[in-house]
């Protein structure tokens, strides 16, 4: 076997996504395989994490942490902002009533104990308020759509 | 029948639930805490909703997120499961005015069964013995002594307002009375602010024997037999079996009646347990009823063969109860598998379960909600499994329910699997001859893991 031939097909098999090549000619056979990182260790029976749906239309599904099952994990659109997040369950609406203005836009700015929006539950509107000050940089939930506790609605640039 | 049910529990018992909803055919709503988002009924379930933080209080507890839950999904029903809000009046009534059927009775049984001393008064109206005891509170020892005797010694002195094993005196001779009786009100003042105190017969060596019962829309109520559950430690259930190796056919047929004939003076909707003391006379008195499904419905299920679960759906969605007498047939033992260490007390034991392999075979069960790597949460109570055998002969149950617990593997934690195996081996539980005061002198060898006492 010429090594030249197989360090042209290590460089083939490092520079493409095929992860094995199996070359046989002329009785020679030559194998190579990349050596594959280990994936965390999941029972295969178990439907994969991400696959189970969240039930609010609409909604990203956010996978599952597996290392610490109560923390929230984070938005993955997030980073680096304040993130405002559901207290409760219900529907999210972006303004008092269905012909009013709605309470904040991209770019208000907001200050602690500023109404951001309604959520609606068991026919009682209940008012969210901002936690800091700020300006509203992301509105994650659209009017109208169900919430479930700890869904991130807002991203803020904290002042 | 139902379109979508949520489910407003967790664990194992949540499981079980959507694994009956996906027999029908229905779609599931898994409500959870930040805590259980891994859960195996979150990942089982069509849909899924945050409904709070790890605390129940804030989460599987809180009425207005679940009620939300529902109506955001478009849940028709919601199972309630055991503990939590399935015996809370409020929630069922809630439930109703939304529009909601809540599998389960209605909130005025919840109620009256929820409340002892009417529950007595009810069953005791219906002709069903109960523990006899003074018509209410006794004010003086005089009062009590007098009562104690038309009872018969021993008695017990009670708290009205204890519970959990406090605030309880037993008298077994006439002499002791005044003092204990004394020094009760004085527990009582100091322990629950109140010093009013009740007198009930002590029922000497009980065993703790429940009739599962069930009624329907149309009128009908049905026993499926009873279950033995003296296996206790602190009054918290550790071993179940059916049938009890107590209780013949002809018992079996007198409690069962009784049972029935409470609940029908209820018209009572859905699964239920009555509580029975057994003495060693094999007399039963009604201890108290259990409005909702309870953690060991399976040993039942085994010995009828009815799904007692599938059965609530069906209840509830206004189905009939089945007609034909319902014989227990075999033994089925269950065993509790908690994330608790036997060796240190049964301390919680919560955290990363590194290994996990359950047992099978023909007549074994398990209902769990662990798995490999999945973290026990520090959170709730702490049963993280269901070990059920089921065979021709008790002696047989035993069996294989020692050879099950060997195979049962898990690891990273600390559970009662060591402490099931040496009650397997142990000749008095063995012998069938026990009752709730079992366990208090039972003793647990540690440092034997694996191995019964020798």
């Amino acid at each position: 076997m010429d090594l030249n031939y197989v360090k042209r097909l290590m460089k083939l098999l490092s520079e493409s996504e095929v992860d094995e090549i199996e070359i046989e000619e002329e009785g020679k056979r030559i194998r190579l395989a990349r050596h594959a990182a280990t994936a965390p260790e999941v029972p295969s029976w178990y439907p994969p994490f991400g696959v189970n749906p969240v039930a609010v239309q609409g909604v990203p599904v956010t996978p599952p942490s597996v290392a610490f099952p109560s923390a929230t994990p984070p938005s993955p659109e997030g980073a680096g902002y304040h993130e405002i997040k559901s207290p409760i369950v219900g529907t999210f609406y972006r303004a008092p009533s269905p012909d009013a203005v709605p309470f904040v836009q991209v770019g208000s700015s907001i200050q602690p104990g500023t109404a951001l929006c309604i959520i609606e539950a068991m026919k009682l509107m209940n008012e969210i308020e901002a936690d800091v000050a700020g300006k509203i940089v992301k509105i994650l939930a659209e009017n109208g759509q169900p919430v479930e506790y700890d869904q991130t609605l807002f991203l803020v640039e904290k002042s | 029948m139902f379109k979508k049910v949520l489910i407003a529990n967790r664990g194992e018992i949540a499981l079980r639930v959507v694994r009956v909803c996906k027999q029908f055919g229905i779609k599931t709503v898994a409500v959870y805490s930040t805590a259980d988002r891994d859960s195996l009924h979150v990942r089982f379930a069509d849909e899924a909703v945050c409904i709070g933080p790890p605390n129940s209080r804030e989460s599987y507890l809180k009425i207005p997120r679940i009620i939300a839950a529902a109506e955001i999904t478009g849940a028709d029903a919601i199972h309630p499961g055991y503990g939590f809000l399935a015996e809370n009046a409020a929630f069922a009534e809630i439930c109703d005015s939304s529009g909601i059927t809540f599998i389960g009775p209605t909130p005025e049984m919840i109620r009256a069964m929820g409340d002892k001393a009417v529950a007595k008064e009810t069953m005791k109206n219906a002709g069903v013995p109960v523990v006899p005891g003074s018509e209410g509170v006794v004010k003086t020892a005089g009062e009590g002594l007098e009562i104690a005797r038309a009872i018969g010694l021993p008695v017990i002195i009670k708290a009205v307002a204890g519970g959990g094993g406090r605030g309880m005196r037993i008298v077994r001779e006439d002499s002791e009375f005044e003092t204990a009786f004394k020094i009760a009100q004085h527990e009582a003042e100091q322990g629950f602010n109140n010093p009013d105190v009740y007198i009930e017969k002590y029922v000497d060596q009980p065993r703790h024997v429940e009739i599962q019962v069930f009624g329907d829309r149309h009128g009908n109520v049905i026993h499926f037999g009873e279950r033995d559950c003296s296996v206790q430690r602190r009054h918290q259930k550790l071993i179940e079996e059916a049938p009890s190796p107590v209780v013949d056919d002809e018992l079996r047929t007198r409690m069962g009646e009784a049972a029935v004939r409470g609940c029908k003076s209820v018209n009572y909707l859905n699964a239920g347990t009555v509580e029975f003391l057994v003495d060693k006379d094999r007399n039963f008195y009604f201890m108290e009823m259990n409005t909702r499904i309870q953690v060991e419905h399976p040993v039942t299920e085994q010995v009828t063969g009815h799904d007692l679960i599938k059965l609530q759906f069906r209840v509830a969605a206004g189905e009939r109860l089945p007609k034909k007498k319902i014989v227990p047939r075999g033994h089925a033992i269950e065993c509790r598998v908690n994330a608790e260490d036997p060796a240190a007390g049964f301390r919680p034991s919560p955290g990363r379960i590194k290994d996990f392999h359950i047992p099978g075979g023909f007549g074994v069960r398990v209902d769990t909600h662990a798995y490999t790597d999945y973290v026990v949460p520090p959170y709730y109570d702490s049963l993280i499994a269901k070990l059920i055998v089921y065979a021709q002969t008790r002696e047989g149950a035993i069996q294989k329910m020692a050879g099950a617990l060997e195979e049962f593997v898990i690891e990273g934690i600390k559970t009662t699997v060591p402490f099931h195996r040496q009650v397997m081996a142990d000749e008095r539980f063995r012998s069938g001859k026990f009752d709730t005061s079992f366990l208090d002198t039972f003793q647990f060898h540690a440092g034997q893991e694996g191995e019964g006492p020798a």
